[in-house]
């Protein structure tokens, strides 16, 4: 079958990953720091809306591994510079694999063309196999019927080292959006995204490295810990539980 | 909500421009308040991001002047609430902050705002910058349609006769007068109107409910939906007239079945009123969801007669207060198919036929009569069937008490978690309780 995906990105080893919410003077502080140490990330216009389309089954398969600590996420990621009120609307999106344990991850990026995208979440085409194996366990998980569940929507500034080693970022304005059960068929395309089910009161801030943080960035994550509101599970898990009204739950385990 | 006073500024004549400031400080919103009145507009004040978005949503301004840095939450969050709600976002919004970065610019934008200027303000350039919003708004807003006036019961026919030449327009009337009462202006809505063919009808006259019949000219012979000034215009017109109050019919069949449907709940105090309930609670989550006016109405009149099959089914099999056995429950899930078989026949009906016969399908294929699964149950159906849950467990039935609202949508989102429901159609619920909740709260 003909080869369509556009581009391609991959995590060689396993990055380590921890979020934060903190509230608004943490968030500055962090990025002014962040901002002396690390130029802002070449790929990302600041504050753009990043809006992800996590995938799951009716019986939420990928959620429920999740909640047990062993996910291979599967979402669609798109890019706008003011906020989309659809998802799958431009001529091309990055579909990412993603195994998120609680504080390291891999990630695969494929960019292929949205109306490819049904084709894909069908099974009838295939991406390129990966070093790490996430496409071979995400075209197991599609082929028991995946679909886009839950988005989120939020303006992501991103700091990141030249060598791609460490990223910080933050997201504002973070909300958590349903999507309308659809078929994975082109007819679809582009997808209402349904009501806003929770908004994030902080900001979020994620520091992503592979090996070692220098001394500087140690120094700024233990400030972040020391003085955030709370350490936060994946968006995908935060968004679902809120989707299933398990918020409460988690907040009272 | 508190009261509120708008200033107007002496001599006035012109509709002004209405304006929501949302501004803590007092001396600045106090400056601002004076400022844009003086210059004609009616200026509202919120003191914090909660009491400006009320006022928004109460006023539904032309304009919000919107600070960023507000005691309660922050301008970038009050400005994406009011770009979320699909009853205000056509609003324009313009930010004025301190904060002057380049990123807290960005960020403005990025939520939706028109323009985001910083302070100290300078007077001449934000009204210039307002100016500028507001024509950029007028222009894209779509103009509002009139309400419709009232159309009179059955009795003569009311013409209306558009044609340019008088001594035509004359021989028209003449023509009708003894069918048709003809009317000389917009006062009383209309069963037909008279057009030349090169004319479109007066927009004063014409409305959905109007036939429109085209007056042609010359000897050509005219075709369906043409007509010509002679003997047979009274004939055609009176056709034309009876087609139109048909379809009109149609809709007045589609009410008598809903009553009909009403009236067997009627018989059964648990049921009572269920169906408009249901259809009420299944409007208004399709109104968030986005659904276009042709769903909404499919919605409406399928969730009213979902269980019209019922009536083919014998009562005491309907109203059983106890337990099912297995034979009565077989029979009880014929009436999505009853429904259906009952309402075929009628084509108008044919959009809600799908609601009918799958509102208690499942998701996850469990459901009846046909085990659809998923996407294949239709976004119409799949929030009829979440509405009459919800509504089912609000009120008491013979084997439990009604639950509140929280706690049936946490029910429904046990169905959600089980693979039964639509998590969106669940979720828009969900959010419309919370939202009425805080209301009620307020």
């Amino acid at each position: 079958m003909k080869n369509i995906v556009l581009d391609a990105t991959s995590d060689s080893a396993r990055r380590y990953e921890h979020r934060f919410l903190v509230n608004e003077a943490v968030a500055r502080l962090a990025l002014r720091t962040s901002g002396t140490y690390l130029p802002l990330d070449r790929d990302d216009r600041p504050y753009q809306w990043s809006t992800t389309a996590y995938l799951d089954s009716y019986d939420w398969r990928i959620f429920r591994s999740a909640e047990a600590g062993q996910a291979l996420q599967l979402r669609v990621r798109e890019y706008h510079r003011t906020r989309p009120n659809e998802i799958l609307a431009g001529a091309s999106v990055y579909l990412e694999m993603k195994d998120d344990s609680a504080s390291t991850s891999f990630k695969e990026r494929y960019e292929v063309p949205t109306m490819s995208l049904p084709a894909y979440l069908r099974g009838e085409q295939k991406l390129p196999r990966d070093e790490n194996g996430l496409v071979e366990r995400a075209e197991r998980t599609i082929a028991g019927g995946v679909r886009p569940v839950v988005v989120t929507q939020y303006n992501r500034i991103a700091y990141s080292a030249p060598d791609a080693s460490m990223r910080i970022t933050a997201d504002h304005n973070l909300m958590y959006l349903a999507v309308p059960w659809v078929a994975n068929d082109e007819s679809s395309l582009p997808c209402r995204i349904g009501p806003v089910i929770a908004r994030e009161p902080g900001v979020i801030i994620e520091v992503k490295w592979y090996q070692e943080l220098p001394r500087w960035a140690d120094e700024l994550y233990s400030y972040i810990r020391d003085h955030m509101v709370n350490e936060r599970p994946s968006k995908f898990v935060v968004a679902l539980r809120h989707l299933l009204g398990e918020e409460q739950k988690s907040v009272a385990q | 909500m508190k009261d509120f006073a708008v200033t107007m500024p002496p001599g006035s004549s012109t509709i002004p421009t209405s304006v929501v400031v949302v501004e803590d400080d007092p001396a600045s919103a106090d400056v601002l308040q004076r400022r844009l009145q003086a210059n004609g507009m009616k200026v509202v004040v919120g003191r914090d991001g909660g009491e400006g978005l009320a006022l928004v949503r109460q006023i539904v301004p032309d304009l919000v002047l919107l600070d960023v840095m507000l005691p309660d939450t922050d301008g970038y969050d009050v400005c994406l609430r009011i770009k979320s709600d699909g009853s205000i976002a056509h609003i324009p919004v313009i930010f004025l902050s301190a904060r002057g970065e380049v990123v807290d610019k960005v960020r403005g934008l990025s939520c939706g705002a028109a323009d985001y200027v910083t302070k100290p303000w300078n007077a001449a350039e934000l009204l210039a910058r307002i100016d500028a919003v507001l024509l950029q708004s007028r222009n894209a807003r779509p103009p509002r349609l009139e309400p419709q006036a009232e159309r009179p019961e059955r009795g003569r026919p009311v013409a209306a006769i558009t044609l340019k030449d008088p001594a035509r327009r004359a021989e028209a009337e003449k023509l009708l007068a003894p069918r048709f009462d003809i009317i000389q202006d917009g006062s009383v809505a209309v069963d037909l109107i008279l057009v030349d063919d090169s004319a479109t009808p007066d927009r004063d006259l014409a409305d959905d409910g109007a036939a429109i019949l085209v007056i042609a000219r010359g000897s050509e012979t005219p075709a369906a939906e043409f007509a010509r000034l002679d003997g047979d215009l009274a004939r055609h017109a009176e056709l034309l007239v009876r087609e139109m109050r048909l379809v009109r019919d149609m809709g007045a069949a589609a009410d008598a079945l809903i009553t009909l449907a009403t009236s067997l709940e009627a018989h059964d105090r648990f049921m009572m009123g269920h169906s408009e309930r249901v259809a009420a609670r299944a409007v208004s989550v399709a109104g968030l969801l986005g659904l276009d006016q042709a769903a909404v109405g499919t919605i409406r009149l399928g969730a009213l007669l979902r269980d019209i099959g019922n009536a083919k089914l014998p009562p005491p099999i309907v109203h059983k207060a106890g337990e099912l056995t297995a034979h009565e429950r077989e029979s009880l899930e014929q009436h999505p198919l009853l429904g259906e078989d009952l309402l075929r026949r009628v084509t108008p009906l044919a959009p809600i036929l799908p609601i009918i016969r799958w509102h208690h399908e499942r998701l996850d294929g469990h459901g009846y009569p046909d085990h659809l699964t998923a996407e294949k149950i239709p976004l119409e159906v799949r929030v009829v069937s979440v509405a009459d849950r919800f509504e089912a467990l609000l009120a008491d039935r013979p084997d439990r008490a009604a639950v509140s609202e929280p706690e049936a949508v946490r029910i429904l989102q046990g169905a959600v978690g089980r693979g039964e429901l639509d998590p969106a159609v669940v979720a828009a619920l969900a959010a419309q309780v919370r939202t009425a909740g805080q209301e009620a709260e307020q």
